[in-house]
């Protein structure tokens, strides 16, 4: 592992929480939660940053902040009603159609994530009650915007008691994250890939996973993704840091774009490489977004021989016997 | 010799020639006979075939040429003579009393609003009223009012003087006269335009009947400025018609009166006229009768078959004789459908008349006092080679004033005649011109000091907004230093009173309340700089527009409005910083890319102009495609046509000959390319200024079309045209028309194919009276005067025969079989040739337009900068298209087009340097990742990646960086938007200054609020 900045956890607790000085720390750091796993005094750090942003302007947030103000601007909205449903499993699609819109410059599919659910889901025999909710909330609460998130979530919780489901099912990190840890929802939430073991498909083929950070090292969910491509068929081969040792993407609630973020992106990027694998898989929207990004760089310095995709999209398509 | 150039005619053709050369450099006087600058497109309401607003795209010329440094507009003028020779001619012009003073006017409005007397409006074609005094309409150049003294009670009957007694300013003056000035320039360029057909000559078409309309008429209608703010309705009960017919050809291709031309533009007005109606109320049901459907220029066959499959508006091959009128004053047309044969008789709501374009009257006039040869059709006249040049040297043409044709056309003869009336003064050339001087700016001090003036516009804004509420409002905000009100902000005691404000309060920041920056900003721009502030220190908050002409009705909440809007300017300008247009130099030096007859006179032409060019042409000899040719049109052989222009070029000292070369590379941007071109086997290095691309077409190949390739006596359009140099020797003689284009597979039009069809059947026809020849087309498109040699082929005896598309001729071994789509019936032709006539496809275009980033459309032409009013330009500036590069035209066409490349590429090369934009945008290079968002966004190539080597701590990795070349930059903010990691800020409209602005919206401001409850958000 290589440094590429020096975002230190104990300078960033001392200088904004007990010197007062700078709280330039709190924003730099990635949320990638490496340093709980190592630390020996078992600190709780990301909910130290969560709450010290909880009020406070971020240094800046990429894409001049366009999903932020969606959020804000969807907050201050009404939004719909849960249609009338017996049914008790709920899947969230989540922000795609809001990524496909903005990063159509990565060429990556973000809807096919939901159709792809869908369809396996299906394959499974699971008929879910597709909920059309405000979204989870997860960057605006990283950027420190707590009210807003307050608002979605005030939202989101009264639309999921309405619905009457008793299970909700996701397939982005994010939002399992969220829904598990930052609501009290006191249902059952699941992340798709915790059930795609079942598919029971035959797929010859050779590819690396990553850990997005999210679904990793804030839920530990580590071998439901392995297992929904081990048990269809699938080899793995694993990348030089991988499990609660992974590299993180960079993204970070789409609040850091800058050269330090790149450098996480290629130094993964080349781990992916080095595997020797063609498919690059992960279970987080952004991670693809942010893969895909370097990769469809105008000009690139670097091209790499990889396709990145989601593991719903990867699995959907062996099912349709594309490729 | 003198450096300056009288154009006359205001039109668009006036404008865009008085433009090119007052930017080359040459004092140009546009003289303008009506009130305003503009021409008949200021009537349109769209164009075709893009269906681009006709005012919008003329708007911005209008106001460039008002405020151009080196433009003097003489408005309500006329030209009476021009005497003199070249380099050196008198103008007589007569300035017309408008009765008001020019100078003091602000064209508030006021009198016209006050003024007692209604008269017909001619702007909307006789179908409103306006006032005695008047601005003809409101984007207007200049704009001032005039009165019209044939109907202004004070000046018929001594009684009124209202609008002396309400202009503010003190501008009427009913003692003024006409007064006649002579001008002494160094050239002339007449682009007088046309006068549309009178249909009353007509008495068979009823247009004394109020149903019955001109197509200009019903333009106006379909306008939002019209006189039913654009819904369509029956002059005669003000009901909606539900049918509508559109009679072509009126005033054009009839001999009887004396109207032998074909007009060139009717059908595809109409064609637009009709989709914009079926746009208003898809319930229309729209019939367009005509002879032939001449849709012959780029995209517009496409734009007639979209209007039959999309809008289904129905096109029959008939012209009606006459308009009846019933008993019942309802309107009828009696037809042939040729399906049936039958006579048919229909009730039509409406009759347009589509009206063809008359040489005026005034034009006539002028050209017989001043010797000036006129064509048969009254046309001034040219010669194919020289077609914009007139019988007097020295004297151009430009526009309809020449012949019938298109706003793209016209645009394209404008900037010819620019170009050679420039390259006739190049020795003159900045030698009337003059430079502004300014005092040298203040330093910035660090707080700021805004001065805030509040206009009333004479009643505009006063009579809604309380102003002196705003101005006291303005005091209270923060870093405003000064505020107070005005009665015209944009009057030129007003920028005395701004200066010495600014002096007295030690101001460095204005903010005027009053209008829009599209027309007002560059003035209080100049009055900023001339008291020593930075121009772009200075912001425009736009109180009428945006306010009192919008809110009329709610003067209170219009008031609080107003405030917020100045409160947002005050907040914005407060962050304002100095910005600076830089001075990058430039190579006088072009290159032009195709030596055939489009490449070599836009070579001559930049030569004449005096700059150098190296002219690139892959095979060994010059000539391209017109060495196929054995006559032109007139008669003239090709080969003395070329040897004389190949003469020319390879006798210029500018002009250097790069035969089988080819362009390898480029880089670089306006001003400063850098081209590598292979010839002999070496790359040479040519370093360049500017570029035309003339690299022509080639000849399409009907490979198994109509089995050609099957029997040597099926030959195409250009083999036939090379036998006829040597003879033919063929008794039957049959052509096909549109062999390969108007397809599936090619669906434009190829433009030349009829008038080289039916050229080739008169050379036949003069050399052998017995032969027979037969010409099967589709829609014959003869278009403009090409007419004439249409009828002339008539006159010889060839014999057309009309085939439907679905049901397409045969050939076998050389016997053709087509279904008279007239008679309804087969017609067997035994033929000795069967001559197919092929349409120009693009040459290797793809090579190219990756050299210069320049789009291709999709038959793989090249794509000018704007169909319309840019034909020459590419969206990447300092590169320039002519020729059939661009799309298939005739030989004189090409060589306007030429000529008009040669024109616009001297706007560059006659600058001392290039003057970038102040607001551009800039890169935070350490923000920036590499990611090349801001490459493909960019509509102009400005920013452009470099390698780098990034050190993040322990890590190191080469990536890319984005650079903004400042002189590609014009500041439009779309990579500043895209930037993913916000590296890239637009200057003057940074994320700062435009939040701060929103964050000043409501604070303070009581009466608005946001009506709470569901937005729609549409993206």
């Amino acid at each position: 592992m290589r440094r590429v900045s020096k975002t230190s956890p104990r300078s960033s607790i001392y200088n904004s929480n007990v010197y007062g000085l700078d709280t330039t720390g709190i924003w730099t750091c990635l949320t990638c939660g490496i340093c709980p796993i190592e630390c020996p005094q078992q600190v709780d750090f990301l909910n130290f940053i969560k709450e010290e942003r909880a009020g406070k302007e971020p240094l800046e947030v990429a894409h001049l902040g366009v999903f932020t103000e969606f959020n804000e601007l969807s907050s201050k909205l009404n939004g719909t009603k849960p249609e009338k449903s017996d049914l008790k499993i709920g899947y969230f699609p989540g922000c795609v159609d809001q990524l496909g819109l903005f990063l159509h410059d990565v060429k990556t599919d973000f809807g096919e994530i939901t159709t792809s659910s869908l369809k396996l889901l299906d394959k499974l025999g699971i008929k879910p009650h597709i909920l059309n909710m405000k979204c989870c909330g997860h960057d605006v609460l990283w950027q420190g915007k707590k009210d807003v998130f307050e608002k979605l979530k005030d939202h989101n919780k009264k639309y999921i008691k309405e619905s009457g489901i008793d299970t909700l099912v996701t397939s982005c990190g994010e939002c399992y994250r969220t829904f598990s840890k930052d609501y009290d929802l006191g249902i059952k939430v699941i992340h798709t890939s915790e059930l795609l073991d079942k598919l029971g498909l035959k797929i010859n083929a050779e590819v690396t996973y990553h850990d997005p950070c999210r679904l990793g090292r804030h839920m530990g969910m580590y071998d439901a993704p392995r297992k929904a491509l081990s048990a269809n068929g699938v080899r793995i081969k694993e990348m030089e840091h991988s499990k609660e040792n992974a590299l993180c993407c960079g993204v970070s609630s789409f609040m850091n774009c800058n050269e330090q973020t790149k450098a996480l992106r290629i130094a993964r990027m080349d781990e992916a490489a080095a595997t020797g694998a063609k498919t690059l898989i992960t279970t987080c929207s952004k991670c693809l977004a942010h893969f895909n990004c370097l990769k469809t760089e105008k000009d690139a310095t670097k091209k790499y021989d990889l396709d990145v995709v989601d593991l719903t999209v990867f699995l959907a398509r062996q099912l349709d016997g594309r490729k | 010799m003198k450096g300056s150039v009288a154009v006359v005619g205001g039109g668009i053709a006036g404008i865009q020639a008085a433009l090119d050369l007052a930017d080359s450099g040459y004092k140009t006087y546009l003289i303008e006979s009506k009130p305003s600058i503009g021409g008949v497109m200021s009537q349109l309401d769209k164009t075709f075939p893009t269906n681009d607003c006709a005012m919008c795209i003329l708007s911005p010329k209008l106001v460039e040429t008002a405020r151009h440094p080196n433009i003097e507009l003489l408005g309500y003028s006329d030209v009476k003579s021009i005497s003199g020779k070249a380099g050196d001619f008198n103008v007589k012009v007569v300035r017309k009393a408008r009765y008001v003073d020019e100078t003091k006017c602000t064209g508030c409005g006021t009198c016209t609003e006050k003024c007692p007397s209604k008269v017909s409006d001619e702007y909307n074609a006789g179908m409103s009223k306006r006032k005695s005094i008047y601005i003809p309409f409101a984007q207007a150049i200049p704009r001032v009012a005039t009165i019209d003294a044939t109907h202004c009670l004070f000046l018929t009957k001594g009684k009124c003087g209202v609008c002396k007694k309400v202009c503010g300013p003190k501008a009427v003056d009913y003692e003024q006269k006409d007064k006649e000035i002579e001008l002494n320039v160094g050239s002339v360029v007449i682009a007088t335009g046309f006068k549309p057909f009178d249909p009353s000559i007509l008495k068979n078409y009823r247009f004394d009947h109020p149903d019955v309309i001109t197509s200009l008429q019903f333009e106006r209608l379909l306008s939002a400025s019209g006189p039913t703010q654009g819904h369509v309705t029956k002059q005669s009960d003000g009901k909606v018609p539900k049918n509508v017919a559109f009679i072509q050809c009126v005033g054009s291709r009839n001999p009887r009166i004396n109207r032998k031309h074909c007009s060139s533009v009717c059908c595809m007005y109409a064609t637009k006229e009709s989709i914009i109606a079926k746009e208003h109320d898809s319930e229309l049901d729209i019939t367009i009768f005509q002879i032939d459907v001449r849709a012959y220029g780029k995209n517009f066959e496409e734009f007639y078959n979209r209007a039959q499959k999309e809008y289904g508006i129905k096109y029959i091959n008939s012209r009606p004789p006459e308009v009846i009128v019933n008993p019942d004053n309802s309107l009828s047309l009696k037809f042939e459908d040729f399906n049936t044969g039958d006579l048919v008789a229909k009730n039509f709501d409406l009759v347009v008349l589509s009206i063809g374009l008359d040489p005026a009257d005034s034009t006539q006039a002028l050209a017989r006092s001043s010797g000036i040869a006129l064509d048969d059709f009254g046309n001034i006249a040219t010669t194919i080679e020289n077609p914009v040049e007139t019988s007097v040297a020295g004297i151009y043409v430009c526009g309809v004033a020449q012949g019938p044709k298109d706003i793209p056309d016209t645009v394209a003869q404008a900037s010819a005649a620019a170009s050679k009336a420039a390259a006739l003064l190049s020795g003159e050339r900045g030698t009337l011109i003059k430079e502004r001087a300014f005092p040298d700016e203040k330093p910035l001090s660090p707080e700021p000091r805004i001065g805030v003036f509040v206009c009333h516009c004479g009643i505009n804004i006063g009579s809604v907004v309380n102003v002196p509420n705003v101005v006291e409002y303005a005091k209270t905000l923060p870093g405003v230093a000064h505020a107070q009100e005005m009665l015209y902000a944009c009057s030129s005691d007003s920028q005395v009173t701004i200066k010495d404000a600014i002096a007295k309060n030690n101001l460095n920041r204005v903010v005027v309340a009053s209008c829009t920056p599209r027309t007002h900003e560059p003035l209080f721009q100049n009055t900023c700089r001339e008291a020593g502030l930075n121009p772009y220190l200075f912001e425009l908050a736009n109180i009428r527009e945006h306010c009192s002409w919008v809110h009329m009705k709610e003067k209170d909440k219009a008031t609080e409005k107003a405030k917020a809007i100045v409160q947002m300017a005050v907040a914005k300008s407060a962050l304002f910083q100095p910005l600076y247009k830089q001075k990058v130099s430039l190579i006088n030096k072009a290159i032009v890319l195709g030596a055939g007859v489009a490449g070599m006179t836009a070579a001559l032409d930049i030569a004449n102009n005096g700059y150098h060019v190296t002219l690139i042409e892959k095979e060994k000899e010059l000539g391209g495609m017109l060495r196929e040719m054995t006559e032109l049109y007139d008669g003239k052989r090709p080969a003395d046509v070329l040897k004389d222009l190949i003469s020319k070029v390879s006798a210029n000292k500018n002009i250097k000959i790069m035969n089988e070369a080819k362009l390898l590379k480029v880089e670089g941007y306006l001003g400063n390319f850098r081209g590598v071109v292979l010839a002999n086997g070496n790359e040479i290095t040519v370093d360049f200024g500017a570029a035309v691309v003339a690299t022509g077409a080639r000849n399409f190949e009907p490979s198994g079309l109509f089995n050609y390739g099957s029997d040597k006596r099926i030959v195409t359009q250009a083999q036939f045209e090379k036998m006829l140099g040597t003879g033919v020797n063929a008794k039957t003689i049959t052509m096909i028309q549109c062999v390969g284009a108007r397809s599936k597979e090619r669906e434009y039009c190829g433009r030349t194919c009829c008038v080289d069809a039916v050229k080739n059947a008169i050379r036949i026809k003069k050399a052998n009276s017995s032969a027979n020849v037969y010409v099967l087309y589709r829609d014959m498109r003869t278009y403009g005067v090409n007419e004439k040699m249409y009828e002339t082929a008539r006159d010889l005896g060839v014999l057309f025969i009309k085939y439907d598309a679905d049901k397409p001729p045969k050939v076998q071994d050389s016997t053709v079989v087509v279904h008279d789509s007239m008679m309804n019936e087969d017609i067997e032709i035994t033929s000795d040739l069967v001559v197919l006539s092929t349409p120009l496809v693009a040459g290797e275009n793809e090579e190219i337009n990756q050299l210069f980033k320049i789009p291709l459309d999709k038959n793989k032409f090249f794509l000018e900068a704007h169909p319309k009013l840019r034909p020459v330009d590419f969206a990447t500036d300092g590169v320039f298209l002519c020729g059939s590069a661009q799309a298939p035209k005739l030989i004189d066409e090409a060589i306007s087009q030429a000529s008009a490349a040669a024109s616009r590429a001297c706007t560059i090369l006659s600058r001392k340097f290039i003057e970038t934009e102040g607001a551009i945008s800039v890169v935070n290079e350490a923000k920036c990742i590499g990611c090349g968002t801001c490459v493909t966004v960019c509509p102009y190539n400005a920013p452009s990646l470099y390698d780098a080597t990034v050190k993040v701590e322990e890590v190191t990795y080469t990536t890319k960086k984005s650079k903004i070349n400042p002189a590609a930059c014009k500041g439009c903010g779309s990579c500043a938007a895209a930037c993913p990691a916000g590296a890239i800020t637009a200057q003057h409209f940074s994320s700062k200054e435009i939040g701060e602005a929103i964050d000043a919206f409501d604070k303070g401001v009581k009466s608005i609020f946001i009506d709470k409850g569901v937005v729609e958000v549409t993206v």
